[in-house]
């Protein structure tokens, strides 16, 4: 280059010509580079950044589907991984081999089936076993055998089984929710679930749910009880927090295994505290005491002439326990006197009633998360009789859910709490309730229902030192079109502890039959009441109420005492 | 002078050139060493729901009233057998009901030796 400066320097003219050539052909070579030099400091320090948040994206392009569990985090629905096997039949060396290898590593595979798969003709692909735990993917994969590999797939289990199975739900193959909180998680709850994700990681927080798993069982195990022992058709029960809305248990006989791998199940397994809508009978009393006592229409110390049955129309509504005398108010209660009921819904008046009803809920549709609810079924016009009959529950049919919530909210100082399966604290609660009646209207209440269980239809449910309080039900169910004797619904709507009601319990038995037993009885106070006995004595230390003791209950107490002594020996 | 300025490009384009595969290296190897790491984390994390949902179906109330119904004379709690911490004083019992020390009996040891 120097000598070449040097010439041209010498020549004159033809050096300037060639110096620009020069200082051309230098631009290009610099543009060049730093053409190279661009792309190399993006390649470097741009593109690995791009990569990783490319493979982020991968993970992050569907929100993880959440774990479900109880309030205590007892896992009711979980993804596991899991790896399916197959074989290439064509690059298997030797079939008979393979088989006696895989047969002996997966017992569970039947040899014989598994042969004629692989000796199959022409065939490149052959499912060995689906959905295998790790462990037998590992015996499988250290086998070594060539043409044998699997895939991994994620599968939804649901480790509880059948408890529960009604609120959890359950997905399809795809794990798309098709029931229950699974079908909330996806649809209704899309927000609920995103929030549960955490967008930092590939892991979402479970979905905490309110069911206590320990109170869910012992439903489950004595209402299943009571079902085969009174041989009814079905049976169900819910346990409902007062304060908060949260729905602690819900049960549903017969249930099913959301495991199962069809999943084809009858009309008989659905929810029947959400998707059934029953007649729920004499149970409803307590509404219409609570909206006489509120719009001032009873006291305590009012009359009802009970003689007589009332006459309306052509219609006859009469008691079943008839007393053929005049009832006072707590008496028309403990009693369960239609004829003083209806009375008492008159004396309010059709319009109150109705609006009463809107108020708490019973003519509308109760969502939760659950999906599968019902619509109630009520009368086409609302006439003298209608309200008549609605007064002691009959001729409209509500959700059971429905029931339980609307007295819960009555015991609750008249504060009526959404009922929920999402797991709630009370101040969260606070903001949702409802004022539907007066406190004072639900002190007397909690009077009448602590009554009940003392002396009235309740007490077989009436634990020593829980101070249990309730209503019982037993409605005669539409068998074609008329009511039936036979068909019975009987059910138990009750409180416990009664001095400062902390949870609501539901117990309905769908035709219980009567028993010897029972005096040949098949009413709710032989069958339903008993049960919720059952119940509260077990689930009530578990919900961490504290048992107390009047003069009167350690009298009781002794006498059992001496009573079992005598037995044991 | 332009030589000797020529022979420092030629060293730095060396040095820098072994620089950046050094650096290419060590990247690679980091980012493999992340890749398992997170590879690793997600297998754990698997395992532990896998143990998790096992724990939950081997601890599910059904399977633990059998299990306690052939193994323990145990009752569900009673009201009456609840006592206040003041009235505990009262209500011991004038013979103690279970003397596992004395006997040298240890029934749910047993069990548990018997599972090991």
């Amino acid at each position: 280059m120097l000598r070449q400066t040097k010439i041209t320097a010498l020549d004159g003219p033809p050096r300037l010509a060639g110096q620009n050539r020069i200082r051309l052909l230098g631009l290009c070579f610099a543009l060049g580079f730093a053409a190279i030099g661009g792309q190399l400091v993006r390649i470097n320090v741009m593109k690995p950044a791009d990569d990783l948040n490319a493979e982020l994206a991968k993970h992050q392009d569907r929100i993880p589907r959440p774990d479900i569990v109880d309030r205590f985090g007892n896992v009711l629905a979980t993804d596991i991984a899991v790896a399916s096997l197959y074989a290439d039949p064509r690059k298997i060396p030797d079939v008979d081999e393979a088989v006696e290898m895989l047969s002996a590593a997966l017992p569970d595979v039947d040899a014989a089936d598994l042969r004629r798969k692989l000796l199959k003709p022409r065939s490149a692909f052959a499912w060995i076993k689906r959905q295998v735990s790790p462990e037998e993917r590992d015996a499988v994969y250290n086998l070594g055998i060539p043409g044998v590999a699997y895939v991994n797939e994620r599968k939804r289990v649901y480790p509880q089984g059948r408890l529960a199975a009604h609120t959890v739900g359950y997905v399809d193959m795809d794990t798309k929710g098709i029931a229950g909180i699974e079908k909330y998680l996806d649809n209704a709850g899309a927000i609920y679930t995103a929030s549960l994700a955490d967008p930092q990681k590939q892991v979402a927080a479970p979905a905490e749910l309110s069911l206590d798993l320990r109170v869910q069982h012992v439903m489950t195990d004595e209402i299943g009880k009571a079902i085969e022992k009174f041989k009814a058709i079905g049976g169900g029960g819910i346990i409902l927090n007062i304060e908060t809305g949260e729905i602690v248990s819900l049960v549903s006989l017969p249930d099913y295994n959301p495991n199962a791998e069809e999943k084809v199940f009858t009309r008989d397994q659905q929810n029947r505290m959400l998707s059934g809508v029953y007649e729920l009978g004499s149970v409803i009393k307590a509404v219409t005491f609570a909206m006489a006592f509120d719009y001032g229409t009873i006291n305590m110390n009012s009359k009802f002439d009970a003689r007589y049955p009332l006459v309306i129309g052509n219609a006859r509504i009469n008691d079943f326990h008839a007393q053929r005398r005049v009832l006072t108010v707590p008496e028309v209660f403990t009693n369960s006197s239609n004829i003083g009921t209806a009375k008492m819904a008159l004396e309010t008046g059709l319009e109150r009633h109705q609006e009463f009803l809107r108020k708490v809920g019973l003519l509308d549709k109760l969502e939760t998360e659950v999906p599968e609810t019902a619509r109630p079924l009520l009368p086409k016009r609302w006439s003298r009789i209608v309200s008549a009959t609605a007064a002691f529950g009959h001729g409209f049919a509500v959700q059971p859910l429905q029931g339980l919530s609307v007295v819960a909210g009555i015991l609750n100082h008249g504060k009526l709490i959404p009922p929920t399966f999402i797991k709630r604290s009370k101040e969260e609660a606070e903001v949702l309730a409802q004022q539907i009646v007066k406190p004072s209207t639900s002190e007397k209440m909690r009077t009448l229902f602590r009554l009940n269980a003392t002396e009235g239809s309740a007490s077989k449910a009436d634990v020593i030192g829980y101070r249990v309080g309730g209503k019982t039900g037993t409605a005669e169910k539409v068998v074609r079109g008329r009511y039936s004797k036979d068909h019975r619904l009987s059910s138990f709507i009750g409180a416990f502890p009664m001095d400062k009601p902390q949870y609501a319990i539901l117990v309905m038995l769908d035709e219980p039959k009567a028993l010897a037993e029972t005096y040949g009885f098949a009413t709710a106070g032989w069958n339903a009441v008993p049960t919720a006995g059952k119940i509260i004595e077990r689930i009530a230390p578990m919900l961490g109420e504290e048992p107390q003791f009047t003069e009167a209950d350690l009298e009781k107490l002794a006498k059992l005492e001496k009573l079992e002594k005598q037995k044991k020996p | 002078m332009l030589k000797i300025v020529n022979a420092f490009l030629v060293v730095a384009v060396l040095v820098s050139g072994y620089a950046l595969y050094e650096l290419e290296h060590a990247t690679r190897g980091e980012e493999r060493a992340i890749a398992s790491g997170k590879r690793k984390i997600d297998e754990t994390r698997e395992a532990i729901k896998l143990l998790k949902a096992e724990w939950s179906s081997l601890t599910r109330p059904e399977r633990i009233q059998k299990l306690a119904a052939q193994h323990l004379q145990l009752e569900p709690t009673r009201a009456q057998q609840f006592v206040n911490l003041e009235d505990l004083r009262t209500k011991v019992p004038e013979t103690v009901p279970v003397k596992l020390e004395e006997d040298g009996k240890d029934p749910i040891g047993d069990i548990l030796k018997k599972m090991q």
